[in-house]
Formats: C-alpha cells, sequence, structure tokens
C-alpha cells in the first residue's frame, strides 16, 4: 500500500464528535450504528459518490476533524430529509449535515460557490437576478412581476455580520 | 401437542379466556370463559365433511393469509383438540334459508348452533404465563414496499411458503406470479434496533431491542433454500450478524460456505420492475462505501418481534409488570429469571422476552420445575416480615389495598381491611399509606423507626443527617460502598426499612422536629423495585412532604431523595458528599425554625401533581445542585426524574400556574 494511503490516526481529534453534539442539530451524532440506510435512501449519493452521510458521519465519529471539515462533501446535502425519516437511530442527519456546516464556515472553509451566492442575495435579494425575461414569462402564465428588493435582505445580512463570519 | 391432549394431569382449555384471577400463592381461583365452538368436540371425528358445503370463504390466518379457510376449521392441523370450530362472527348462522349447510353435511350431527359461553371456575396453586408474542407489521416502512409490491413479503409468510404444511406444500413460489423465485433477498433488523424517537413516536417503524431470532432464522432459510434449491442466489443485507447461541456460528459459517452473500448495510430504497414484479434494492454496501443496486425476484423481510397485543390484559390479571419494551417482567433477570413478582406467578417464553425454541424450552423446563417445588411441599415458609391490621384502629378506608403493588390486602366497603399473609411481601407500603397507623409492618414498626431517630437525634442533632435506605439497592449500596472502602462523611444516620415505599411522611416530619437539618428517602431504581412499583409510592410521598415544608417555610431542599443499586457503592459515596454539603449549610435557625414550624403544621393529603390528568407543561427544579429546567410532564409517564447535570433524583416537578 502506498504510504500516501495510510492514515495517521495520531492526527485524529478525538473531541471532534464532542465539538459536534455541542453544536444546534449536531446533539444525535454518537447514536449512530453505520447501518448504511441513510446513504443507501440518499437522492445525492446517487448522483456523485462524493457525497454519503454515513460515511462522513464515521469520519467524524473517529475524530477526522480536518478531512470531514477541509473536504467540500458536507455542503452537498440537498436537506430532503429523506434519511432524516428512515434513520433507526434519530440521528437527524440533515441538521447535522448544517452542524457541520457551521463549525466549518466558523473556521473560514466556505466553498466559493456559497460565497458568490451571498454575493448575489446582497445584489438582487435572491439567489439570481430578476430581469425582464423572467417577468414577461410570469406574465404568460398570469402572475404578477417581482420586483428586486435588496434593501431589507441587504439589511439582514449586515446586521449577521454573514460575510464577517466567512472571511 | 397430542401428548398434552392425552396427558391425565393436564387439563388443555383451547379457545378459551382467563376472565378474572383472584387469590394467591397456593390458592388461586381463575375464572376462565370457554367460548362456544359451535361444534361438539368430544365427538367431532374432525372427518372435515362440513367444510366442502361452507360457502363462506376468509383468510386462513395460521399460513399468514397466504391461503383459505371456511368459516368451519381446524386452525391448523395438528391443533389440540381435533375438532372443527365455527367462527361465529363469519358463519351466515343457522338460518335454514341463510345457511345452515354444515349441520346438513355432517352425519354425526355434531354441530349446534345453540351453543353458549360456559364460564368455568378452576382453582390452582400456581400459574404459568407464556402467552408468547407477535410480529412487527413492515408496511409502515414504505421504503420497502411491503403490501404495495406483492413480492416482499416478512419471514413469516416465507416461513409458511418453505414449509411442506404450507400452502404450496413447500413448494417455493413467489407470490406474484407463482413461479420459482431464483434471486432472494432478505433484510434484516426490519422493526428491530430502531429507536423511538421524533420519526418513530409510537414504534410504528420499530422498536428499540434486538429481536433475537430473527438473525438465526434467516441463517436457517438461506441454508434451507440452499438443501431444496442450490442453484438460488441469496443475498443478506444486515447490520450485525448475531449469530451468538450454541452451534450458531457454526450454522452461520456454513450458510456463508453455501454461497450466500451476506451485504453489510440497510437497503434504503426499494423499487418493482411494474412489467416484471422483480425488485431493485438500492444499499450502500458499507464494507467498502460504494452503492450498489441488485435485482430479486423475491424479497423477504425479516421482520422483528413485538409484545403481544393482550400482553397487557395478562398484566392487569396478575399484577405483573412489564419492562420498558412491553415485555413481561421478571422478579430479577439474573437469579429469578421465570419468577413474577408475585408469588406462585411464573413466566416463560417469549411473554418475557423474544427468544427462539430452545430459550423457550429452558424457560419452560425452569418455570415447570419452580411450580413442582411450590406445589410439593407441604407447607410454603414466608418471610415473617408481613403487614398486619389492627382491626381496633382500622376506619376500613380500604387505602392500604389501593397502595398494595401484591393485592395482598382484601378490602370490601364497611369491612375491616384483611392481610393475607402468604401474598404479602413485605414492602410496608401499606403501614405508610394508612392514615390511622392501623398496620403494623412487623420488624419495622413504626415505634422501631420512631425510636431510631430519637435516639439520633438526640445529641447535637445538627450535625447528623437521617438517610432512609431500602434494604434490597440503597442499604446493599451502603454496603458495597463500606466493602470498597470507599472514604465519605460519616455524618448519616442509616435507617433500613424492606422499601422505600415503608417510609411514613410522618417520619420525616417527626425527624425535622427533632431538629434533623436533612433527611434523605432512597430506594432502588425504578426498573429494579423490588416490590413491584412500591418505591413510586416513596416519591409521590416525598413529593407530597416538599409542598408541605415549603407551606411551612421549611425549606423544601432538606429533603432529599435518590435512587442507589446494590452496585454502586461510589454513587453511594458521592451522595454522602452532597448532602454532607448540604447538611453544613443548613443554619442552626433554620433548624429551630422547622422544628417550631412542624409543630402545628400538618402534612397535607395529597400533592397537587395528582390533580394533573394529561401532559402539562411544568418546570423540573433540582433540589441537590439548583439545576432548573422546563419540560412537558407527563402524569403517567412511568419514569424516574433525574437531574442532567449532576444526577441526583430530588428532582421536584413545579407546575407554573393554577391547576
Amino acid at each position: 500500500m502506498p504510504e500516501d494511503d495510510i492514515i495517521d490516526v495520531s492526527d485524529f481529534d478525538p473531541n471532534f464528535r464532542d465539538e459536534i453534539a455541542a453544536e444546534p442539530g449536531g446533539e444525535y451524532i454518537r447514536r449512530c450504528f453505520s447501518c448504511g440506510t441513510c446513504s443507501a435512501s440518499c437522492p445525492v449519493g446517487g448522483v456523485t459518490d462524493k457525497y454519503n452521510p454515513r460515511r462522513i458521519i464515521h469520519m467524524a465519529l473517529l475524530g477526522m476533524r480536518q478531512e470531514v471539515l477541509s473536504s467540500g462533501f458536507v455542503w452537498l446535502c440537498s436537506v430532503c430529509y429523506t434519511c432524516y425519516e428512515r434513520c433507526p437511530q434519530d440521528v437527524r442527519i440533515p441538521e447535522l449535515m448544517n452542524a457541520i456546516r457551521n463549525i466549518a464556515v466558523r473556521e473560514g472553509r466556505i466553498p466559493q460557490t456559497f460565497k458568490t451566492q451571498v454575493g448575489q442575495l446582497r445584489a438582487h435579494g435572491r439567489l439570481y437576478e430578476v430581469g425582464d425575461y423572467e417577468n414577461e414569462r410570469r406574465q404568460e402564465y398570469d402572475l404578477p412581476p417581482i420586483r428586486e428588493e435588496s434593501a431589507q435582505v441587504r439589511q439582514i445580512l449586515d446586521d449577521m455580520d454573514v460575510e464577517e463570519e466567512a472571511e | 401437542m397430542m401428548d398434552v391432549g392425552r396427558h391425565p394431569n393436564i387439563v388443555l382449555m383451547a379457545y378459551s379466556e382467563v376472565e378474572e384471577i383472584a387469590g394467591y400463592v397456593g390458592n388461586f381461583t381463575v375464572r376462565v370463559r370457554k367460548k362456544a365452538r359451535y361444534v361438539d368436540e368430544d365427538e367431532c371425528t374432525a372427518c372435515g365433511d362440513c367444510v366442502e358445503p361452507c360457502p363462506v370463504v376468509k383468510a386462513d390466518e395460521f399460513q399468514m393469509g397466504l391461503s383459505t379457510r371456511r368459516a368451519i376449521y381446524i386452525p391448523f392441523p395438528q391443533a389440540v383438540p381435533s375438532a372443527y370450530i365455527i367462527n361465529a362472527h363469519e358463519c351466515l348462522g343457522n338460518n335454514p334459508i341463510a345457511c345452515g349447510k354444515c349441520r346438513e353435511a355432517c352425519e354425526k350431527d355434531c354441530i349446534d348452533f345453540d351453543m353458549q359461553d360456559e364460564i368455568v371456575e378452576i382453582k390452582v396453586g400456581a400459574i404459568v404465563v407464556a402467552t408468547g408474542m407477535d410480529v412487527y407489521d413492515p408496511t409502515p416502512m414504505d421504503e420497502y414496499g411491503y403490501t404495495s409490491y406483492t413480492n416482499v413479503i416478512t419471514s413469516m409468510e416465507f416461513e409458511r411458503l418453505i414449509s411442506a404444511g404450507g400452502p404450496t406444500e413447500g413448494h417455493l413460489v413467489r407470490p406474484s406470479d407463482r413461479t420459482q423465485p431464483r434471486r432472494i433477498g432478505f433484510i434484516q433488523c426490519v422493526g428491530s434496533r430502531t429507536a423511538l424517537a421524533e420519526n418513530n413516536p409510537d414504534g410504528a417503524r420499530g422498536n428499540p431491542y434486538c429481536s433475537n431470532i430473527c438473525c438465526m432464522n434467516t441463517v436457517k432459510d438461506s441454508l434451507l433454500l440452499k438443501d431444496h434449491y442450490p442453484d438460488t442466489d441469496i443475498a443478506v443485507f444486515y447490520m450485525d450478524i448475531r449469530a451468538f447461541g450454541k452451534g450458531f456460528e457454526d450454522l452461520y459459517m456454513r450458510s456463508r460456505a453455501e454461497g450466500v452473500r451476506y451485504i453489510r448495510g440497510l437497503p434504503g430504497e426499494v423499487e418493482e420492475d411494474p412489467a416484471t414484479g422483480n425488485l431493485v434494492v438500492h444499499v450502500e454496501n458499507t464494507t467498502t462505501g460504494l452503492l450498489e443496486q441488485h435485482e430479486f425476484d423475491m424479497l423477504v423481510l425479516s421482520v422483528g418481534a413485538i409484545p403481544r397485543q393482550e400482553t397487557d390484559a395478562v398484566r392487569q390479571l396478575l399484577t405483573l409488570s412489564r419492562t420498558g419494551d412491553g415485555f413481561l417482567m421478571e422478579a430479577h433477570p439474573k437469579l429469578r429469571p421465570v419468577d413474577s413478582p408475585t408469588r406462585g406467578v411464573y413466566i416463560a417464553g417469549c411473554a418475557e422476552s423474544p427468544k427462539d425454541v430452545k430459550d423457550s424450552v429452558t424457560q419452560a423446563s425452569a418455570a415447570a420445575a419452580r411450580v413442582e417445588i411450590l406445589l410439593n411441599a407441604p407447607t410454603i415458609k414466608v418471610e415473617a416480615i408481613t403487614a398486619v391490621v389492627d382491626e381496633e384502629l382500622c376506619k376500613k378506608c380500604g387505602q392500604c389495598a389501593d397502595a398494595c403493588p401484591y393485592s395482598a390486602i382484601v378490602w370490601e366497603k364497611k369491612q375491616v381491611a384483611r392481610v393475607i399473609s402468604a401474598a404479602c411481601a413485605g414492602c410496608g407500603t401499606c403501614s405508610a399509606e394508612c392514615p390511622y397507623g392501623a398496620i403494623t409492618m412487623r420488624h419495622f414498626t413504626d415505634q422501631q423507626i420512631y425510636a431510631m431517630l430519637d435516639a439520633f437525634l438526640a445529641e447535637d442533632p445538627q450535625e447528623k443527617f437521617i438517610a432512609f435506605a431500602c434494604n434490597w439497592c440503597s442499604y446493599a449500596g451502603a454496603d458495597t460502598a463500606g466493602t470498597s472502602r470507599l472514604q465519605y462523611p460519616p455524618n448519616a444516620r442509616i435507617i433500613r426499612t424492606m422499601c422505600s415505599g415503608r417510609v411514613r411522611p410522618d417520619f420525616v416530619w417527626y425527624a425535622f422536629r427533632k431538629g434533623a437539618p436533612v433527611v434523605l428517602v432512597s430506594g432502588c431504581h425504578y426498573a429494579d423495585c423490588h416490590y413491584i412499583s412500591a418505591n413510586r409510592k416513596a416519591v409521590e410521598r416525598v413529593d407530597v412532604l416538599w409542598e408541605g415544608l415549603e407551606a411551612a417555610g421549611v425549606r423544601p431542599e432538606r429533603l432529599q431523595l435518590d435512587w442507589c443499586s446494590a452496585a454502586e457503592g461510589q454513587k453511594w459515596a458521592r451522595i454522602m458528599r452532597e448532602i454532607e454539603e448540604l447538611r453544613a449549610a443548613v443554619t442552626a435557625e433554620e433548624i429551630d425554625q422547622a422544628r417550631q414550624a412542624l409543630q402545628e403544621a400538618k402534612i397535607p393529603k395529597r400533592s397537587r401533581l395528582d390533580k394533573l390528568e394529561k401532559p402539562t407543561p411544568a418546570t423540573m427544579r433540582c433540589y441537590r445542585c439548583g439545576n432548573e429546567w422546563a419540560v412537558v410532564f407527563d402524569p403517567h409517564a412511568d419514569a424516574e426524574r433525574m437531574c442532567a447535570a449532576c444526577r441526583s433524583n430530588s428532582v421536584r416537578v413545579m407546575i407554573d400556574g393554577e391547576l
């Protein structure tokens, strides 16, 4: 086996699980017995093998803090709650993923996509720009036009120091 | 089974229901309703002539609904007595216009539509409860598609399909097209090892415990399949294979050697191909971390065991307890595994917990031997620690009879209560409950306890605290602390009672009046109470006392409550240290104030909590460390109160506002 494939367990952080458990949403991580119901149910897992909730939880429980926080996979959860419904141990995986994301954010580990999205939110008050094209399409379906109202959203973002926290 | 039917000393009462059980060890009277079967069981030769003409066709319960039976039927071929029975709810009746065809067909004229239920009273000395279990219904786990997809069946249905006595005489076919399945999948832990939680509040998606039998049942099924149809491709999806019994590992290894594929991972999704009826299972093979798809002709859900629906009725008939999982509780999990807490009543088989044939036979044999020991003795010995009613003092109120966990007190309106010594276990809960002091608890009399309190508090009472400790757990816990040479403050003065339920509120009141700074009431943990549920009475009384002390202006924190098992010597030492700290903080003024106040003040009769009927928002307050938290308090939930911060049980339920 090449040396790179061997994981040095002395780098593990045994307190990582407690750190997650202390985070709102992460309380139930210790319940996982790795049955795989979540990963087999996961619609994201069907599209990409990068996201495997059971594997992430197992890595977190082992204390692989660096690996869990630095890789982007926790951001792939689509929060569909299928695993939440089916998990036999009530690990509450979507909320657990949020908890891990919050820890990652505090350390400034945010994928570029999310940073771009915050920029979009600030600029347009929503995740995409609404132009004439969109409103014309809406009119076709008898839907009222929407206007960009970014001021309030910007205010919320300012109050929450979102970007600052992300830095 | 035939032997049982023929045995001269066994009276078999099939199709009967126990309606009432009265009496006590050696002297039970059991009232049984023998339901009308509408067929004379002595005359019926089980020829079967009556079946053909019966027009009512119903799903056969014994065959798990995989075949049909008529309204007149034999439940299963080996049933004893070997006689037909009519299901009165299904039968069209003996109206000659409507039906009555079976009656015409029966040459021996055994069918009698006028037959009535019969009430039989029998006297027995001992009772064995062996009421069995039910299996989990996997319909709510919609990801597996049971009842949506025809070829997804339960392990019970599979059992009928592969049994020579089953609907197909053991020729394995799948339900959709009755062809022989070539690829079969098994899913383990269906309905087992599933936490009761937000997504599963009522256990519809399964129960928290391991059902014990399903792993080996699947291993056996896989070997049966390989034996009958060696070409069958078999995959088993599991979390853990629990092959712990004698020869079990061997069987598991044989199954693997036969080529059965064991794949670690529970499927998340099952899809049906509508054209073929085949099933695609989506699973993560957790040993490789890769997602896999498997196609099967038939899928078997290895369903778990659940307590029989009627367990609660049986429990009430015999005043038995249930463990958290709903199965019947034994008197002691290790040392008295087939005894119930009620003397003369034994439990065996799956009524106690899910188990296989061998364990059931072991338990049944043990229960039979226990009965034998009891019934063969010319007399039985009862501990001399029993309750005695003073007929002069008894005001005939009957509160003692309500308090007794063993129903050992017989009371009728305007009658003096009477203790049945043989049934009395000696907890003393009745004595503590009696408002008139009319019940003497032998060896633990009120006088003895007051004398101990007097002696302990005669000199320097402010230096000591009183600890009531139950004989089985807390006192034994103190012993463990002692034999382990654990160090703890020596200020406790321990008063042993058989049960914390013996602690009469007046004892606590008296101790404070005599100048005790702190009083501790301690007993067994909820699940371990040696007197079924008598320690719950201690909690009720501590609640009453807390309210009474508060009303009298005495700091309720001075009364403490804790559960400590015989093994928890460490915990006992910790409780002693914590309470000593509380004691040291009680001032001389406080002690004097309590002395005065409690001379006048009366102990309330009932706690405010008694008025609660449904779950109510409440604040839990720990009287050890001061921690507070909000809960919805359910007055019917039988659960220990414990402080999450300091793990003490001195937790008071504070209901906000008026009740």
